[in-house]
């Protein structure tokens, strides 16, 4: 009984969702022309859908061929002056559109006014997409940089454009020294703000940036960190005790980076039962195990792993009658099999 | 240069949709940006030739312009009396006679405004407002002077602003214009239960079309109203410019569904109650609402072969349910108002069981005899029916629910009772209206008029399957197929070849309103059966257990109300139902005549109605597919 306005909503957003699924975007497109009506609805329905919607228009607009940028900006418009705790997030997105249609100027102009934009308390998801809008602000600054830096070597008049260079640099440079407190990965505002940085020789800087961006413990593992060090130590000519010095580090995260990778996915294979008699994988596993106990932190990588398990793996590998059948048949797998069970049972 | 005489008409052009009107030389009106020029000529309004009275003129439009603005005083009840004649026109276009909405509807509606002492009465019911204007008394002594001037062609009473005089300019009035009742209007000394609703527009447009004796029944209403083309939700968008809403009103007038079926009905009955109406017109056989008509209708509705139609009316007859002046509605005398619809229904359900068995054996066994016949493409067979009719429900089910996601029914008029509620909905509005036209936009392109509209999305039609070769059929038409195995001849009379009955138990349960338990009976009825009640509840729209209550009760009338357990009256029930085969063979030739002739005629009315459908779709610009035969609506034959 098709009557009533509820049903309506939830049909309506079904289709929706199907239509997408499936790319059918002039379909999904035709059930959006109904569908904003929530936005009338009661408060309740207006916030769960004010979302929803938006990401929804988006995304079709990525997807129909007649969508023009204006449509875009319009409905980027609008829903951003619809709540307090959207503006931020809409206009982060509004700007990577705009970057991506090449509007650079555009683009840092809106994220200029998203960064003075002060309404109420801030929030603590609003504080990170405040935080991002700050970087990619500096980031568009840089490229607005590079853009004169290119016109540098062919015009005649010079100092105009080494002013604006200078004050775009400048506006990128404090608003990057207080992003990169921030523990995070930054690699492509780094690699920014260092070029800029060699071009104004100032390489005391660059080098404290990039050491603190490596060495820094309460950043999370990087080994990009350690490969733009040592290039940027290549570049000035370090000696190769530096340089070695660092590519060892670099390689040592990079291992266990890759460790722990490794273990992630043969623990994942294994949680399938297709997996449960290949000697291969159990080797594996036995391999890794090995290289972990002689690198640093294995038994918090390790228990980050088994302890999500820890509940139905001895069901699923370790029970008597699997003992039994592989002592029967495959007595190598048990072997195999045995010191895993050491961990995961330690009382066996 | 002209724009003091185009500013105020602000109507898009019909070409282009921009608003910029010019003056031609001849002083009629032209649109500026694609020159289409109109009917509208610019009004004398040269203060030459009547110098004496320029200033009045002067000041009676000011007066007119504040009115304008402030809105005249209205009543919830002259709202609702709009609508309901909006309403009315609808089905009029829709093909139902004028008869209906000139007399019956607006005999209905006065006797409600009187029963409910609203007007056409010496003491109108005012509730409590904070007015302190005259208005009230004005408006009261308008409709109680209506009344006494019905013979005036002019039925539903024009606007009365020139009857309001000195009320435009009232300052103390508030903001928000609206309604003179709105706010109180659910207050009322006498209860609510007599107030007028948007539900009860359906239930006196339901009461109109039944005195009237039009085909058109509840379930179809009920149909259209859903589909759009009754307006229904947000018909108060097209209140005249002078009757403004707010937020009080929006609670009257503000639908956010459609009343199911079973709602309208009691409140058709409770309305009847209300309005103490007399014994309704009979239902000759010639009328569409007559249980012959209707059982004629669904059979080709759900395509079955009209061979079945002879023992329809046979089992009709032996109910004694196509009696004219016995099966009249009179209150007094009958308790419950008849489901015209789900009684056709019922009949037929009844007769398929007498032909086809519906015990989960008896009719799969007669298809695996009749697929193997030599001439197996002309006989009916259930099987080929079932598979056929399943398929196209759970498409039509499926039309139905995309159809349900594309409704407007957020109306574009706000209505809000104070500034700050006022300006955030207003700014939630735009961002929605901005969407919805920029995807408009953007599905309209290529793809053309097949793109969504807010208006209904199917041509109107009093049948929701088509059955036929052509394109878009919902499958072969098995019209023309005949009983053949399904009926013996025995001496010269026909017979059905099965010769069981099932039913459960038939007496009458006093202690329960449903009267069906159909939920609880539903685990221990064969599954053929279940699926053909579910068949006729999705073609109706409404719930299986109100067509198994119903056909109950028709089985009560047939073969009485001895419970199957009694052994003494087993045998009663085997004599009774001898007779009933019998009398269904009997005249079987005659009825077959019969059948075939009222066929014939309604498929030559139906043709008629699509040459005159098509020429009022032609006139609004639309197309009529060339499949529409089957798909017009049917109006009632004339004289009714």
């Amino acid at each position: 009984l098709v009557c009533k306005c509820k049903y309506f909503t939830r049909i309506c957003l079904e289709r929706i969702r199907e239509a997408m699924l499936h790319h059918r975007w002039q379909e999904a497109a035709e059930y959006m022309v109904f569908y904003p009506q929530k936005l009338e609805g009661s408060e309740i329905e207006y916030r769960q859908n004010r979302e929803l919607i938006w990401r929804i228009s988006i995304e079709l607009l990525h997807h129909m061929p007649n969508s023009k940028l204006e449509d875009y900006n319009n409905i980027h418009e609008r829903m951003k002056h619809l709540g307090v705790k959207i503006y931020l997030k809409v206009s982060l997105e509004q700007s990577f559109h705009l970057m991506l249609c090449g509007q650079i100027e555009e683009a840092k102009q809106l994220l200029a006014i998203g960064e003075s934009w002060r309404y109420g308390k801030e929030s603590a998801s609003q504080h990170q997409t405040a935080k991002l809008i700050q970087a990619y602000r500096s980031l568009l600054d840089y490229v607005i940089w590079c853009d004169k830096k290119f016109t540098l070597d062919d015009t005649d008049d010079d100092s105009v454009t080494y002013q604006d260079m200078h004050s775009y640099f400048r506006q990128a440079s404090v608003h990057l020294k207080e992003i990169f407190k921030n523990p995070g990965v930054w690699d492509p505002f780094i690699v920014s703000y260092v070029e800029m940085l060699e071009f104004y020789d100032d390489h005391e800087e660059a080098l404290k940036i990039l050491n603190d961006y490596a060495y820094d413990d309460t950043f999370p593992p990087n080994p990009n960190a350690h490969v733009f060090l040592y290039q940027y130590l290549k570049r000035r000519g370090a000696s190769d005790k530096k340089l070695t010095k660092v590519l060892k580090v670099k390689q040592q995260i990079q291992k266990k980076g890759d460790i722990k990778k490794a273990l992630g996915i043969v623990m994942d294979m294994l949680d399938f039962a297709c997996w449960r008699k290949e000697l291969e994988v159990w080797r594996s596993l036995n391999d890794i195990i090995g290289k972990l106990n002689s690198g640093l932190n294995w038994k918090d990588i390790l228990s980050e792993t088994v302890e999500p398990r820890k509940d139905w793996w001895p069901a699923l590998h370790f029970t008597s009658f699997h003992a039994a059948q592989d002592s029967k048949e495959n007595p190598e797998l048990m072997k195999l099999k045995a010191p895993v069970a050491k961990i995961f049972c330690p009382g066996k | 240069m002209d724009d003091e005489y185009t500013s105020g008409f602000k109507e898009p052009c019909a070409q282009c949709c921009a608003v910029d009107w010019g003056l031609t030389d001849e002083g009629r009106f032209y649109c500026r940006s694609c020159h289409n020029v109109i009917e509208r000529t610019k009004e004398v309004e040269d203060s030459n030739f009547n110098p004496g009275s320029s200033r009045v003129s002067t000041i009676s439009s000011k007066k007119r312009k504040l009115k304008q603005e402030r809105g005249r005083q209205w009543m919830v009840c002259e709202g609702f009396q709009f609508i309901l004649m909006d309403q009315a026109d609808a089905l009029v276009k829709l093909g139902v006679s004028k008869h209906f909405k000139d007399e019956v509807l607006h005999q209905l509606w006065m006797l409600y405004l009187h029963r409910s002492q609203q007007a056409y009465t010496n003491t109108p019911i005012r509730s409590c407002t904070a007015r302190p204007q005259t208005s009230d008394s004005d408006s009261a002594a308008d409709l109680s002077v209506v009344s006494g001037s019905e013979t005036d062609s002019e039925m539903f009473p024009p606007s009365r602003a020139s009857s309001v005089t000195s009320n435009a300019d009232n300052s103390d009035a508030s903001l928000y214009a609206s309604s003179v009742d709105g706010s109180t209007y659910r207050n009322q000394r006498g209860g609510t239960s007599h107030l007028m609703t948007m539900k009860k527009t359906l239930v006196l447009l339901h009461l109109g079309l039944v005195w009237a004796r039009q085909g058109l029944t509840l379930s179809d209403l009920l149909r259209l109203v859903n589909e759009g083309h009754v307006p229904y939700v947000n018909t108060f968008q097209a209140f005249p410019e002078e009757m403004k809403l707010s937020g009080s009103d929006s609670v009257i007038f503000k639908v956010l569904k459609v009343p199911p079926y079973e709602q309208v009905h009691k409140e058709t009955e409770n309305l009847i109650g209300f309005l103490q109406l007399p014994a309704f017109p009979p239902i000759s056989r010639q009328s569409l609402l007559h249980p012959a008509s209707l059982c004629l209708r669904y059979l080709m509705e759900v395509n079955l072969p009209d061979d079945l139609y002879p023992w329809v009316c046979e089992l009709m007859k032996f109910a004694q349910l196509d009696d004219v002046l016995q099966n009249r509605y009179d209150p007094f005398l009958h308790r419950k108002f008849p489901h015209y619809d789900v009684q056709a229904v019922a009949i037929i359900i009844v007769t398929m069981k007498f032909i086809f068995g519906l015990n989960d054996h008896v009719e799969w066994e007669s298809s695996t005899r009749a697929s193997q016949s030599p001439h197996s493409g002309r006989t009916f067979n259930l099987r080929r029916w079932y598979r056929l009719l399943q398929g196209a429900v759970l498409r039509a089910q499926r039309r139905r629910d995309n159809d349900a996601a594309r409704k407007q029914w957020i109306p574009e008029k706000l209505l809000s009772s104070n500034r700050q509620a006022e300006n955030v909905a207003m700014k939630r509005k735009r961002v929605s209206n901005e969407l919805q036209s920029c995807f408009r936009k953007l599905t309209s392109g290529p793809s053309g008029p097949s793109g969504p509209s807010d208006g209904p999305v199917q041509p109107p039609s009093i049948f929701q399957f088509f059955w036929g070769d052509m394109d878009g059929a919902d499958g072969p038409s098995l019209h023309r197929q005949n009983l053949d195995l399904l009926v013996t001849q025995v001496g010269g009379i026909l017979k059905p070849t099965n010769e069981q009955y099932w039913h459960p138990a038939l007496r009458d349960c006093s202690s329960c309103h449903d009267g069906g338990h159909y939920s609880e009976a539903e685990p221990t009825l064969p599954r053929m059966f279940v699926w053909t009640l579910q068949l006729f509840a999705f073609v109706l729209d409404l719930t299986p257990a109100l067509i198994y209550r119903e056909v109950l009760r028709v089985e009560r009338r047939v073969l009485g109300t001895r419970t199957p357990q009694s052994r003494k009256h087993t045998k009663f029930l085997n004599v009774r139902l001898e007779r009933a085969r019998a009398r269904l063979g009997a005249e079987m030739r005659a009825r077959a005549r019969l059948g075939a002739e009222t066929r014939a005629r309604m498929e030559a009315e139906t043709k008629a109605r699509v040459r005159l459908g098509a020429e009022t779709k032609a006139k609004e610009g639309m197309t009529v597919t060339p499949q529409g035969q089957r798909k017009r609506k049917k109006k009632a034959p004339d004289g009714l």
